[in-house]
This record gives C-alpha cells, sequence and structure tokens, in this order.
C-alpha cells in the first residue's frame, strides 16, 4: 500500500492509493485546471504504467473541473479497463452530460 | 453586415518605458545625497565637541582662578600678620626710649637679642630722634642701616615716619643687598624713633617649603600696588612676570602696601579637571567620526534599499511589458488563426467575436468558422480544444482546416465531425475537443446540427429563446471510431442562432444550467443588431472580466 499526496497552488490537492494489484483509487479536491493538474497526471501515469487496469475516481471534492481536467480523466478511462468517476458533485455532473461523457467517464449516479 | 470583429486588440507594444535613472546625469546628486548627512553628522558632532571643550575649560580656568584667588588672600592673610610681629617690635623700642628718655644703654638692651642672621630678626636696628634725624642715629644695633649708606636723604626719608603710630615701610631694593626698613614713632608719647632693617633674598627668589600649603605656586611680593621690577620685594620665578594666569592681592603693610601675586604650577583642582577638555576633545572627536561612519552605513544600506527598490520597479516594469507583449503576440496569433471574414450570402447575417480571458497569457484553443456551402447554405462552426498554448492552438487550426476541407468536399456535419474524430486521441495528445457543426439553410430556415460534445446553439426569435435540442455525441478525441449522427431543427423566422464556447456560459461556482439561463435572458432583452448583440452577451456574461477564452458565432435571418 502505497500512499502519496500533491498540491499545486493551493487549488488542488490529491491523494493516489493502490488499493490492490490492479486497482487505485484517485481522490481529488479543489479547483482543477491546466494550470494545476500537472501533478496530478504525472503521479497517476506512474500508477498506470505499473499494472493497474481499474481506476477509480473520487472527485466528491472537486468545485470546478475544466475542460483539461475531464479530457484527462477520458485519457485514464481509455487506458484502463475498468473506471469510475465516484461522486461527481452535480455541476461536474452536469458538464460532463453535457460534453456526452456520462457514459465514458463511468458518472452516471 | 457580414463582419468579423474582434473585441481587443493586441497591446501596442510599451517597450522602452520602463523607468530606467539615467545614471549619467543623476550620478553626482546621488554623491551627494548619500555623503551630506554623514557629514553633517560628523561637522555637529565636531562643534559640539568643540562648545563642550570651550566650556570646561572656561569653567576650569575660573574654578582655578578661584582657588588660587583663595590661596592668594590666604597668603596675603599671613603676610599681612607679620606686620604686628614688626610693629611690637619696634614700638616697645620706641616707647622705652621715650620712657628712659633716649637712653642708649636700655635701647642696646633691648634691641640686641633681635638683631642677627635669622629671618625673624633685624639687620640692623637704630634709634633715632625726630626734630633731630639729620644728625643720624642715636644708636645703632648691628651694621650700618642701608638706608644711610645708600641713601644720602635718611632724615627726610624717615621724616615722613613718626607722625602717626603705624610702621612706615621703606624699600631699600637696589641690589646688592636689598633690604626693607621699618620705621616706628608715636609723636603722642615722645620723640623718638626706632628704625629696623631685614633682608631680603639676595637674588630675591625664595623658595617656599615644599610642604607648604603654597608649594605649588609660583609667587611674587611687591612693595606698594604696583607689579614692577623695582618694587619686587621676592619671587618664587626666575624671570616676571609669573606665568599667566595670575592673580594678585594687595593687603596693607605698616603705612605702605604690600602686592601678592600668584600663579599655579599645578592644577589646583586636580589633574581631572584640567585634563577634562582635551579628555573631551579626544572622545568628541571620535565619537563624532564613529557617528559620521555609522551614518555614513546607513545612508549606504539605505541607498542599496533604495537601488534594490528601484531595479525591482524596474524588473516589474519590465514583467508586466513582457506580459502585455506576450499578451499582444498570443492574441495577434489567434487572430491570426481565425477568419478575418466571414462569408456573405443574401438573406443571412452572419458576426463573430473572440474574446481572450483574463488568463490569456497562452494563445487558446477556441475557434469559430463560417463556411459558404452552396444553393444559400453555410456551414456554422465553433470549437473547442482543451487547454492553452501552442499546442491547443494548432490542433485547434489543424480541427479548423479539416473541416474546412471536409465541408468542400459536401459533407454533412455528421460526417465531417465522424472524419474529424480519427485527427485527434486524446490517448496520445492529452487533448479533447468539443466541436459544433451545422448547416444552416437560408430558404428552408433549417439548421441541421451535429455535436460532439459541445453546448448547443441559442436560437432566438422576437424576444423569446431557446437551446437547440440537438443530440449529443462524444467530444473529438475521445474515441476514433466515433460516428456523430445530426439533428435537423427549423427555426422561426428572422430568426437569429448564437453558437459559442463554454467561456462564454461557464463560471465557477456557477453551474452550467444557471450560466445558460444568463445567456438566454441577457439574448431576450435585447433587440439589437446581430453584431452589437454579439458584443452585448459577451461583455455581460464576462461581466467585464472574461475567465477562459470566449468564441461566439451568430447568424441571423433577415427575411
Amino acid at each position: 500500500m502505497a500512499e502519496l499526496e500533491g498540491q499545486s497552488e493551493q487549488l488542488i490537492s490529491f491523494d493516489v492509493v493502490i488499493d490492490s494489484e490492479h486497482h487505485a483509487t484517485v481522490s481529488i479536491d479543489g479547483e482543477l485546471d491546466m494550470s494545476g493538474i500537472d501533478p496530478l497526471a504525472a503521479r497517476v501515469d506512474e500508477v498506470l504504467r505499473h499494472g493497474i487496469t481499474s481506476l477509480t475516481v473520487d472527485v466528491g471534492g472537486v468545485r470546478f473541473a475544466d475542460s483539461s481536467a475531464i479530457a484527462l480523466w477520458v485519457r485514464w478511462a481509455s487506458a484502463v479497463q475498468e473506471f469510475e468517476l465516484r461522486e461527481p458533485p452535480p455541476l461536474l455532473r452536469r458538464v460532463i452530460g453535457a460534453m456526452g461523457l456520462t457514459e465514458k467517464l463511468g458518472a452516471a449516479t | 453586415m457580414n463582419s468579423v470583429e474582434s473585441v481587443q486588440r493586441p497591446a501596442a507594444s510599451r517597450g522602452g518605458e520602463a523607468a530606467v535613472p539615467d545614471d549619467a546625469a543623476s550620478e553626482p546628486r546621488r554623491s551627494l545625497d548619500l555623503y551630506w548627512l554623514p557629514v553633517a553628522t560628523l561637522l555637529i558632532g565636531l562643534l559640539v565637541t568643540l562648545v563642550l571643550v570651550l566650556v570646561s575649560q572656561s569653567q576650569y580656568t575660573s574654578n582655578e582662578k578661584r582657588l588660587l584667588n583663595l590661596r592668594v588672600r590666604d597668603a596675603a592673610a599671613l603676610l599681612g600678620e607679620s606686620v604686628p610681629g614688626t610693629t611690637a617690635s619696634l614700638a616697645a623700642a620706641a616707647e622705652q626710649a621715650n620712657f628712659t628718655n633716649g637712653s642708649v644703654a636700655r635701647f642696646r638692651r633691648l634691641a640686641t637679642p633681635q638683631v642677627g642672621a635669622k629671618p625673624t630678626q633685624f639687620l640692623s636696628l637704630s634709634l633715632w630722634k625726630v626734630g633731630a634725624l639729620s644728625q643720624g642715629p642715636i644708636a645703632v644695633v648691628g651694621p650700618q642701616p642701608k638706608l644711610i649708606t645708600t641713601r644720602g636723604n635718611a632724615a627726610g626719608v624717615l621724616g615722613g615716619a613718626g607722625r602717626t603710630p603705624i610702621v612706615n615701610v621703606i624699600g631699600l631694593l637696589q641690589s646688592p643687598d636689598p633690604r626693607l626698613g621699618y620705621a616706628y614713632a608715636n609723636s603722642s608719647s615722645g620723640p623718638y624713633l626706632v628704625y629696623g632693617e631685614r633682608a631680603l633674598p639676595v637674588d630675591r627668589r625664595s623658595r617656599l617649603a615644599s610642604k607648604n600649603q603654597f608649594s605649588g605656586l609660583d609667587y611674587a611680593i611687591f612693595l606698594g600696588d604696583k607689579q614692577t621690577a623695582q618694587s619686587l620685594l621676592v619671587t618664587s620665578v626666575k624671570h616676571l612676570p609669573l606665568p599667566s594666569p595670575s592673580y594678585a592681592q594687595t593687603v596693607p603693610y605698616g603705612n605702605n602696601a604690600l602686592t601678592l601675586a600668584m600663579s599655579s604650577r599645578v592644577a589646583l583642582a586636580g589633574s581631572l579637571p584640567k585634563n577634562l577638555p582635551w579628555i573631551i576633545a579626544v572622545l568628541g572627536t571620535v565619537l563624532a567620526i564613529a557617528a559620521g561612519f555609522v551614518t555614513l552605513r546607513l545612508s549606504q544600506r539605505r541607498r542599496r534599499a533604495e537601488d534594490l527598490a528601484g531595479r525591482l520597479e524596474v524588473t516589474a516594469n519590465e514583467n508586466e511589458r513582457l506580459y502585455a507583449e506576450q499578451r499582444g503576440i498570443a492574441q495577434t496569433l489567434q487572430h491570426a488563426l481565425l477568419p478575418d471574414r466571414l462569408p456573405q450570402i443574401p438573406g443571412i447575417q452572419t458576426s463573430a467575436r473572440y474574446e481572450a480571458g483574463e488568463e490569456g497569457m497562452d494563445i487558446g484553443g477556441d475557434w469559430y468558422d463560417v463556411i459558404d456551402l452552396d444553393e444559400g447554405r453555410l456551414l456554422l462552426v465553433v470549437g473547442d480544444v482543451s487547454g492553452h498554448g501552442l499546442r491547443a492552438a494548432t490542433t485547434m487550426a489543424e480541427l479548423r482546416y479539416a473541416i474546412r476541407a471536409y465541408a468542400a468536399q459536401s459533407d454533412t456535419p455528421a460526417e465531417i465531425l465522424t472524419k474529424t474524430s480519427r485527427l485527434v486521441n486524446v490517448s496520445e495528445s492529452g487533448q479533447l475537443a468539443t466541436v459544433l457543426c451545422a448547416t444552416v439553410d437560408m430558404q428552408a430556415r433549417q439548421l441541421d446540427i451535429t455535436s460532439a460534445g459541445h453546448l448547443p446553439p441559442l436560437v432566438l426569435s422576437h424576444g423569446d429563446s431557446h437551446y437547440a435540442d440537438a443530440k449529443i455525441g462524444l467530444p473529438i478525441g475521445v474515441q476514433e471510431d466515433t460516428v456523430y449522427a445530426s439533428t435537423t431543427v427549423t427555426v422561426p423566422p428572422e430568426a437569429t442562432v448564437v453558437a459559442f464556447t463554454d467561456g462564454l456560459v461557464e463560471r465557477r461556482g456557477e453551474s452550467l444550467d444557471q450560466g445558460l439561463d444568463r445567456l438566454r435572458a441577457a439574448a431576450n432583452s435585447h433587440d439589437v443588431g446581430l453584431s452589437e448583440l454579439l458584443g452585448t452577451l459577451v461583455s455581460e456574461m464576462a461581466n467585464g472580466r472574461a475567465q477562459d477564452d470566449i468564441a461566439i458565432v451568430g447568424v441571423r435571418w433577415t427575411r
């Protein structure tokens, strides 16, 4: 079990927890835009290179996500066999719906 | 009216405005600024020192004068005390002579013990008769008086005496063998006058005993009230006058007077008061120099701080200039990648705007396009590549020209986006693009809309508006083999269709639906020309400060 924490510009914080051999949970809080997502992207990429095939992204604490953040999640969703965007707040769910990505991101309630 | 407007023009370069000080002109003044305070501090310190030195010197001098004055008074009092002794000796002899009618034997008996070489003794004593002075002394004990040997007119000199019972003091100061003569007579009791002489030191120099309270003092005693070489009786110095400062006191001495002058060889009040002015001078000078030096260091430090602040300001100005420049470059590039004019067809107005967001340092990935198809049809395109910067702009340009190419092949919006979806892959580039493609049929008043994850266009007519209910497909880049479908929408006569990117309606802390509702309300409340409408929507929705880039494109049926 490994736990790491990253911070960027105090707007975003995240945890990446490798739960089992093939599953990891990413918990994200704060406001995500392209100015602050690089550390998050780098950390998850590292995890994905080590055999993780199932990813749960907990975005219950995300207050804002721009298209860069959504593109990042879509990339993760394409990279693993199982992907779930857990507990997206209503604002976020609406944006994902408007982009036609509800199904792709497994963001249905 | 087919036109493209940009709300923001690239900012003009403001190069050369940075506040760089004119070094050559201001350097002397800066040096002056740097040194005047330390120099002033030094000068003030030296001035204060000088004043303190003068004050302490004057204090010392006046104190020494006061002490010397006291010593002189004491010494004068002692001198004065010798008169009664002398008077008593002479008076006793004179009264005895008067009583014994000038008995020479009795005079000799009385006088002999008082004549000798001791300091307390007379060199000679002689008895004279007033009225017969010119005949010389009746009797002499000791050697012949100098009064007789050196002054022919002894009678004249002694004539003054005898009227009052006061000792007449006569100076016989010619060298060698200087003497003082004392004459006493009391005319009320008899005619006899006694005259005595005392020796003065040959060179008139005498030292006081070292343990005497007057040791350390130089002195000179003069007969009379004048301090002249002729009237000098005795002194402790080789050469007159006494060293300054000296103090003199005149005391009565018989019928004459003695003037005692004194000067101090040592500090009467001790060495500290004497040396105090020097101590103050040295300490004050050292302190003044130290204060000047410290002030100089502080001035230099302040100067360095000011220089640093100045440099920071220059840097800040430079940063601001670079920011404006970069923003200008980004916007110039952005506008270069957008259509510089929109096609015109009869019956349809077109207009578009692009507004860089606050974070518009980078070029953005938003774009719009209007393509003239044929037979009174246009292709309306608006899209948004995720992210910012050259990568986003490059993808944006690629998509824009691909769509133009596919449109030229008479493809439908659905076919265009299906082909376009092969150009972007989020797994490779990390990029997504939302694109709205819609054919605008002037005659049929129809829109054929295909949305790749993009917000639907707003359709408004005569103060009423709604968002076109179009099926939304995946954004470009999610899946290579996505097949898009289109939705056909018929619009009311003289309708206006506005397509836009999410920057127009997206605000942090607000839901997407709230933003869409605000846009609809804003569109309903403005019955103005198309170009003006787009401008108003942008400024109202952005509330003066758009966070993200905004692309907005509109078409309006004119009949």
